[in-house]
């Protein structure tokens, strides 16, 4: 039954053994193509298996779903170092800690220290863990480190 | 320049499942 393969699916997620969660996504998938649930997870674990062009087809394959898969495709066209299309893909996004943190790794790439830095003046309050290394690194970049 | 995390693949998260099992 699904409800049995989605708790696999589950026992996979919790074990980080992001190949075998495709693998039971598919299998969902088999009996129940275009549930919602089981693509999302398809994506994920694709992404976090390192197969970003999969993810990437797969989310191309998924613009019937609801689901809005923006920040997904921005971050595998960052990963495959596309760097002008991601930001493309997350203008249509709303602004939130993680489009944010994701347009401001991008703006490190392309070199755009200022509008980079902006970011991590907005994401100051934000309670993200680490950030202050990539704050750090965006003003040795750009030579504001005494800052 | 320094190396910078990769801190936005934390947000690359899975649905809740709780509801499908
Ligand atoms: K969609």
């Amino acid at each position: 039954a699904i409800e049995d393969l989605f708790t696999s699916l589950s026992k996979h997620i919790q074990r980080s053994d992001f190949e075998q969660a495709a693998k039971v996504a598919d299998q969902v998938l088999s009996i129940a193509p275009g549930d919602e649930d089981a693509i999302r997870c398809k994506v994920v674990a694709l992404i976090k298996d390192d197969r970003i062009e999969d993810a990437l087809s797969m989310i191309q394959s998924s613009q019937k779903v609801p689901f809005d898969f923006g920040f997904f495709k921005a971050y595998c066209l960052y990963r495959q170092n596309k760097l002008d299309e991601a930001l493309e893909s997350l203008k249509r996004q709303e602004g939130n800690s993680a489009t944010m943190l994701l347009e401001s790794q991008i703006l490190y790439r392309l070199g755009k220290m200022d509008a980079c830095m902006d970011i991590y003046q907005k994401l100051q309050k934000s309670k993200i863990d680490s950030i202050e290394i990539n704050s750090v690194a965006g003003l040795v970049a750009s030579g504001r480190a005494s800052e | 320049n320094p190396i910078v995390l990769d801190l936005a693949y934390n947000f690359i998260e899975f649905p809740s499942l709780e509801n499908r099992m």
